[in-house]
């Protein structure tokens, strides 16, 4: 006889910045409708698979590891997402966007198509478009997804430069992502660098990149 | 794939009444009551004195008026209307607020006549959370002519009255919902009837002006009420004295929480690939190890709930790293609290 695993684990869920703005914007947009798990802070070459004392602890590094709390930013969590992929994957589908970091000038126009390499068998443009998220929607008066016009990423694409005046992150769904630094001058107040974070990921691999954009004040 | 939908019975909605002491940092008695003397000078002051837990007069814990139908025991806004005063517009904003008829009268329990005035104890709202919790009320006044203690009668009633406040239930001799048989009456009330109302949904206690002012013979404590026409008679501060030597106040607050349970179930051939930089050796995409070809082993320590933008809603981290593989299925409960 002994004690049977618990089966179900329980956790408290916290509301990201994000949530609490549609939360707020209370249009309908705050709905739950899908989930998604990923593996942040896991460090995969702590992983022992020549461990001396056999199979059972080649993951002894990471199984007990204590995890920090949920960040309320949505886009320092859930950075490294799990996938579904064929089993016998020897390749993990990787995003090429063409830049490592971005640096546009304000009022400059911009134009991202990514590509994933290693999914189904070679280089392609995903069916289903990427996500583009930019971490502070105040920097770019154009943000926008083309290529893909369901009804929910026309929806999604028409709201994306909707901004309450403060750095709250904005997603676009397209398989082009079309960028146009901002023109308002008030925004850099002394500053003449803005910094944000694009974080790109294929609706359909899940591959994810994440590239530092900076934006220039021209005068 | 990344993202998996749920279905409709993976949500599971729960509502669970939550209670806790009423006063600053969940205690349920307050036995020290400070006034800001700012406060009480100031023009608030002639409408209501705020009660404080300390003399670092951080945290109200509740506020004292006095309401008088005939603007009695304050000064009168102008002296050429006669009976507006603050003491008629708290009576006013009562009537309003409890009796919903501009023409009714506070008549408690009880009594042969309307009471013209009364006192209000009023519980600050980070206090009460949602609602005061009948049955937990112990309220002590202290005079020099005597000491009472008071609770409400919902353990004893056999049906909830309302009126325009929401739920109404008496003040009467006791403690803790237990209803005194040794007070001027059996069922705990004075001779002039209940001490009052308690108004649990607007967390307010009405006390009867007449009956506290009464002797300790009949159930009162002599208060001393004044209804001085025109003159400020600081008759909040009259019940206030009676709470500091009474030093005990009792009660609890009640909250509903709604949580929002999401079931979160990673079938035994779903996310087992990560996109994890370590999971990848070199710029090309190789997984990191040889066995992870065919045996990809990750652990998942975060769970995000997302609409159908895919913009990360909500986020949940477990408590350790869960592994998971083909061999393997999870399910994860999700608790969102509203």
């Amino acid at each position: 006889m002994g004690y049977l695993n618990n089966s179900v684990v329980t956790v408290d869920a916290i509301l990201t910045k994000k949530g609490r703005q549609l939360l707020a914007q209370n249009d309908g947009s705050f709905r739950i409708t899908q989930f998604a798990l990923a593996d942040d802070e896991i460090d995969y070459t702590l992983y022992n698979p020549t461990h001396p004392s056999g199979s059972a602890y080649y993951g002894q590094a990471l199984e007990n590891m204590p995890l920090l709390e949920a960040f309320p930013d949505e886009n320092q969590i859930m950075k490294y997402k799990l996938t579904t992929l064929p089993r016998g994957t020897s390749k993990m589908p990787i995003l090429d966007v063409g830049y490592t970091n971005i640096t546009i000038k304000q009022g400059a126009s911009l134009a991202i198509t990514p590509q994933t390499l290693n999914y189904l068998g070679g280089n392609q443009n995903e069916t289903s478009g990427y996500t583009a998220t930019i971490s502070d929607v105040r920097l770019f008066s154009t943000f926008e997804g083309v290529g893909i016009n369901t009804a929910d990423a026309t929806a999604l694409n028409n709201s994306s430069t909707t901004t309450l005046g403060t750095n709250v992150s904005a997603t676009v769904v397209g398989t082009t992502i079309n960028l146009r630094a901002t023109t308002v001058n008030t925004l850099f107040g002394s500053n003449t660098q803005l910094q944000a974070t694009l974080v790109i990921v294929g609706r359909d691999s899940g591959a994810r990149i994440q590239v530092p954009v900076t934006v220039t004040k021209v005068s | 794939m990344s993202f998996k939908r749920l279905e409709t019975d993976d949500f599971v909605v729960s509502a669970d009444s939550v209670t806790a002491g009423l006063w600053s940092g969940n205690n349920a008695e307050l036995t020290s009551f400070y006034t800001s003397s700012t406060q009480v000078a100031g023009s608030s002051g002639n409408y209501y004195i705020n009660v404080y837990n300390n003399n670092s007069y951080e945290n109200i814990q509740f506020a004292i008026a006095y309401g008088d139908v005939d603007g009695s025991g304050s000064v009168e806004f102008d002296s050429a209307v006669e009976g507006k005063s603050p003491s008629s517009t708290i009576y006013g904003q009562y009537r309003t607020l409890v009796l919903g008829d501009e023409n009714a009268e506070f008549t408690f329990d009880g009594a042969d006549v309307a009471s013209p005035n009364f006192y209000v104890i009023s519980v600050d709202r980070n206090r009460y959370k949602e609602s005061l919790f009948p049955g937990s009320t112990t309220l002590i006044l202290s005079s020099s002519a005597g000491e009472i203690s008071l609770t409400d009668n919902s353990q004893v009633v056999t049906s909830v009255e309302f009126n325009d406040a929401g739920r109404v239930f008496q003040l009467v001799s006791g403690s803790a919902g237990s209803v005194s048989s040794t007070s001027p009456a059996a069922n705990g009330y004075s001779n002039s009837g209940s001490y009052g109302w308690f108004l649990p949904d607007i967390a307010t206690y009405i006390l009867s002006a007449d009956v506290l002012d009464a002797a300790a013979s009949d159930g009162g404590i002599a208060l001393g009420t004044v209804r001085g026409n025109n003159t400020d008679s600081e008759n909040p501060g009259r019940l206030y004295d009676a709470i500091v030597d009474g030093a005990s106040f009792t009660a609890n607050s009640q909250e509903t929480i709604t949580s929002d349970f999401v079931f979160v179930r990673p079938r035994s051939s779903e996310f087992n690939y990560s996109e994890n930089p370590s999971f990848i050796s070199g710029s090309t995409g190789e997984v990191i190890y040889n066995e992870f070809i065919n045996n990809p082993q990750v652990y998942m320590t975060t769970v995000g709930l997302y609409n159908d933008n895919s913009e990360l809603l909500a986020v949940a981290k477990l408590s350790k790293p869960l592994l998971k593989d083909f061999t393997k299925e999870a399910l994860v409960r999700v608790k969102l609290d509203f």
